[in-house]
C-alpha cells in the first residue's frame, strides 16, 4: 500500500538548497532528492511565521478566517481527520510549541508527539532532530504497517536561537570563534531586538542559520535512512517543505515577523518518489493545496472546510491566485493594535497590502524574485482594478 | 507463552508480593488498609495478588479506592465496574467534586479559585503556593494533578483513618523510584495523617507485570491491546504505536511518553523560541 510522509522544516529558507541555486553545498542530502521527484520552483506558503502558515499546510486554511485566534478554530479540519476517518494511520512528530495539542493541532493523530512533556534547554528550547528521529524510529519499530501511513515530522533545528555545532560553522566560515554563550548572547541582544545596526553581525548571523540548515540536512539523511530500514521508500511518496523563512536585514528586520516578503514566504517545495524522474515546476503554486494533495494521494475524500486544490497527479497544474495573510507584527512582542497584512499573487505581480489602504506595495514576481523594487507606481489602472477584483473576492 | 523457567521465575515474583501483603496484614488492622486502584494494568495486578492471598487465609479484601480524575477513558471505567462486581469489592469511587462542578463538567474549562470550597482553596493557596485567580480544568496540569489526585486520596486517608495504602509502585518505573522499599512511612503534616504506603510489586518489571497477566489471566483494560502502554488522563495519555503493549519493544522504549497539555508550557517554550 501507498503511504505519505510529510517533512517539514520550520524556518528553512528556499535558498540555502542546492536545489534552488545555492552554491554554498549546505544540504546535498536533500538536493539529492531533487533528482528523484518534483521540484517546485515557485511555492508560497500562506503566512510568514508558524501559526500563520501552518494554518495553510495542515488545514488549508488561511490564518485569519476566523480572526485572530488563539487556537486552532473547531470549525478547521486537520488533514489527519479524514485520513483517519478513511483508515489511514496518522503518526506526527514535531516540536513546536504553536503545533502543540494546547493550540488544538492534536486532532486526528492516531500518535501526536508534540514534545511539550519534555524538557528542553534555552539553547535548544525545542527536540533536536537526532532526537525526533529516534521518535520516528521508536514508532515505526513498533508499528504494525496493516494500515497506510501518513507521517508528519518537523524539524525545529533552523528555528533561532542558531547555536551552531561548531564542526559545521568551521566548514562555512572558520572565521567565526564564537562560543555557545557568545552565540546565544547574539540571539538575545540582535535578534530579539531586530537590531541591524551592524551588518557583520548581520552576516555573523547569517552563517549560523546556515551552520543550523547543515545540520537539519544530516538529519533528514538519517531519517531516510530509517525510512530505508523499514523499506517505507518503495511505498511511499514524501512531501518536503518549510512553513516560513527568515529575514537577514533584506527589509530591515530579522527573523520572521508579520511581513510577507520572499525571503519568508517562498519556501522550498520537493516531492520525492524513489520511482520519480526528475521534473520542474515553474507556475506559483501555496502550501494551502498540501492537504487536498494528500487526501487525493490516499484516494481519500475531501474536508469540506478545504480552501486548497489538490495538485496530484501533478501534470498541467493551472496557473492560479495565491492568498497569504497575518497579523503584521513586528519584533518578538506583538501588539494589540497591529493590523492584518495580506499578500496576493495573480498573473505575475504580487502584491502586499493592508486592507485599510495604510499598505500597498507590488512586485514583479518573475523579474524580481527577492521583492527588492516597489513597482506600484508603474501599475497600470487594468492591472491595480483586476488586483482588487481578486482581492475582494477571496474575502 | 512464556517458558516454564519464565513461568518459575514469574511464580517467584508472586510469592515475594504474596509475602509483603502479609506482613502488611500482620501490621495493620484490617480496617487501617485500602487498596488503590486505577484500572491499568500495575495496579490492577497488585490488586489480584491481593485478593489471592485473602483467598488463601480466607479473609475479606481490604477497602478498595479509585480516583477519578473527570477525565477517564471510558475502557478504564469499565474495567473498574466489571471487576467490582466480579470480585464483589469493597469499592470507593473517589473524586473533587467540587472542582469538577465549578468547571461545569467540561475539561479545559477556567476554574475560580474563589469558587472553590475551603478545603481546595487552602491547598491552593497554602501548599501550592499558587497566586492565580483561576486555573484549567485539566488533571496533568499543575494545580489540576494536586487538586484532583492528591488531594482526594489524602482526603480518603485522613477520612477513613487508613494506617496502611497499598500501592502499585514498581521501581522500573521513573528514576526516582529506584530507592522506594515495600513499606514507607508518610509522617503525618496538616494535610494528611500519617499512613504507610505499602508497595508489593517494586520488583516487578514491565515485561514482568505484562507476561504474568497474560500467563496468569489476569484482567487488563483493553485499551493496551490498541498500543497504550501507559494511561493516564484520557486527553493526556498518548498511544506510540498500534500494537498490543506487550509485543512493543518494553526494554528500549520509554513507558511515559508524555501526557501534558498544559498552558504553562506551551507559553513558557514560545519565550524561549524567541515569540512573547
Amino acid at each position: 500500500m501507498e503511504n505519505t510522509i510529510l517533512i517539514t522544516i520550520d524556518t528553512l529558507r528556499k535558498d540555502m538548497l542546492g536545489a534552488y541555486g545555492s552554491k554554498e553545498g549546505l544540504t546535498p542530502f536533500i538536493d539529492s532528492l531533487g533528482k528523484n521527484g518534483l521540484v517546485f520552483e515557485s511555492p508560497y506558503a500562506t503566512g510568514p511565521y508558524t501559526q500563520a502558515s501552518f494554518q495553510g499546510i495542515l488545514s488549508s486554511e488561511y490564518y485569519l478566517e476566523y480572526g485572530k485566534e488563539k487556537k486552532l478554530n473547531k470549525d478547521k479540519t486537520l488533514i489527519a481527520e479524514p485520513l483517519k476517518d478513511q483508515g489511514i494511520y496518522t503518526a506526527g512528530f514535531h516540536s513546536n510549541a504553536y503545533l502543540s495539542y494546547y493550540f488544538g493541532y492534536n486532532k486526528g493523530w492516531e500518535i501526536f508527539y508534540d514534545s511539550m512533556a519534555d524538557d528542553v534547554t534555552d539553547m535548544h528550547p525545542f527536540i533536536r532532530g537526532g532526537e525526533i528521529n529516534s521518535k520516528v524510529k521508536e514508532f515505526l519499530s513498533n508499528f504494525s504497517f496493516s494500515k497506510p501511513l501518513f507521517l508528519w515530522v518537523h524539524y525545529m533545528d533552523v528555528h533561532e536561537p542558531y547555536i551552531a555545532e561548531e564542526y559545521i560553522l568551521s566548514k562555512i566560515d572558520p572565521s567565526i570563534k564564537l562560543s555557545k554563550d557568545q552565540m546565544f548572547a547574539m540571539f538575545k541582544d540582535v535578534v530579539l531586538p531586530r537590531d541591524i545596526k551592524d551588518s557583520n553581525k548581520v552576516d555573523t548571523l547569517k552563517k549560523l542559520y546556515m551552520a543550523k540548515v547543515a545540520e537539519t540536512d544530516n538529519y533528514i539523511k538519517e531519517l531516510f535512512t530509517i525510512f530505508e530500514s523499514h523499506n517505507l521508500l518503495d511505498s511511499s511518496t514524501t512531501i518536503i517543505t518549510s512553513d516560513h523563512g527568515d529575514e537577514f536585514a533584506e527589509h530591515g528586520g530579522l527573523s520572521h515577523d508579520g511581513k510577507m516578503y520572499a525571503e519568508l514566504v517562498n519556501v522550498p517545495l520537493l516531492i520525492y518518489n524513489k520511482f520519480f524522474g526528475q521534473t520542474t515546476i515553474d507556475n506559483p503554486i501555496s502550501l494551502i493545496d498540501i492537504p487536498p494533495t494528500i487526501c487525493s494521494m490516499f484516494g481519500v475524500e475531501q474536508a469540506a472546510s478545504f480552501k486548497g486544490k489538490s495538485l496530484y497527479p501533478f501534470e498541467d497544474i493551472k496557473p492560479y491566485t495565491l492568498y497569504g495573510e497575518a497579523v503584521g507584527k513586528i519584533g518578538h512582542k506583538g501588539k494589540d493594535t497591529d493590523k492584518p497584512v495580506h499578500f496576493i499573487i495573480n498573473d505575475g505581480i504580487k502584491a502586499i497590502y493592508k486592507k485599510d489602504g495604510s499598505l500597498w506595495e507590488s512586485y514583479d514576481v518573475n523579474n524580481d524574485p527577492k521583492d527588492i523594487s516597489d513597482i506600484s507606481s508603474k501599475l497600470t489602472e487594468d492591472t491595480k482594478d483586476k488586483l482588487t477584483s481578486f482581492i475582494k473576492r477571496n474575502k | 507463552m512464556v517458558t516454564e523457567e519464565r513461568k518459575k521465575e514469574l511464580e517467584e515474583k508472586i510469592a515475594k508480593s504474596k509475602g509483603i501483603v502479609r506482613e502488611a496484614f500482620s501490621k495493620f488492622k484490617h480496617e487501617e488498609l485500602a487498596i488503590t486502584w486505577t484500572g491499568g494494568k500495575d495496579s490492577t495486578l497488585t490488586l489480584w495478588i491481593i485478593r489471592e492471598v485473602c483467598k488463601e487465609d480466607a479473609i475479606a479484601i481490604p477497602k478498595v479506592m479509585t480516583i477519578d480524575e473527570g477525565d477517564a477513558f471510558p475502557e478504564i471505567h469499565q474495567i473498574l465496574e466489571e471487576y467490582e462486581k466480579k470480585w464483589d469489592l469493597d469499592l470507593e469511587w473517589c473524586s473533587n467534586k467540587d472542582v469538577i462542578d465549578a468547571a461545569g463538567g467540561e475539561l479545559g474549562a477556567d476554574v475560580e479559585v474563589a469558587k472553590l470550597n475551603d478545603t481546595n482553596q487552602r491547598e491552593i493557596r497554602e501548599r501550592l503556593d499558587y497566586p492565580g485567580d483561576k486555573f484549567p480544568f485539566e488533571a496533568e496540569s499543575w494545580v489540576g494533578n494536586h487538586l484532583m489526585k492528591t488531594v482526594v486520596f489524602n482526603d480518603f486517608v485522613t477520612r477513613n483513618n487508613i494506617k496502611g495504602m497499598f500501592m502499585a509502585i514498581r521501581w522500573d518505573e521513573q528514576k526516582a523510584r529506584v530507592k522506594d522499599e515495600y513499606f514507607v512511612l508518610r509522617p503525618g503534616d496538616e494535610y494528611t495523617t500519617e499512613h504507610t504506603r505499602i508497595q508489593p510489586i517494586l520488583h516487578f518489571t514491565e515485561r514482568d507485570i505484562w507476561d504474568t497477566t497474560l500467563t496468569f489471566d489476569i484482567p487488563y483494560c483493553s485499551l493496551y491491546k490498541y498500543g497504550y502502554r501507559s494511561l493516564g488522563a484520557a486527553t493526556t495519555s498518548l498511544k506510540m504505536s498500534d500494537i498490543p503493549a506487550w509485543e512493543q519493544d518494553l526494554e528500549n522504549t520509554v513507558e511515559r511518553a508524555g501526557r501534558r497539555q498544559d498552558k504553562e508550557e506551551a507559553m513558557e517554550r514560545l519565550r524561549k523560541l524567541g515569540y512573547m
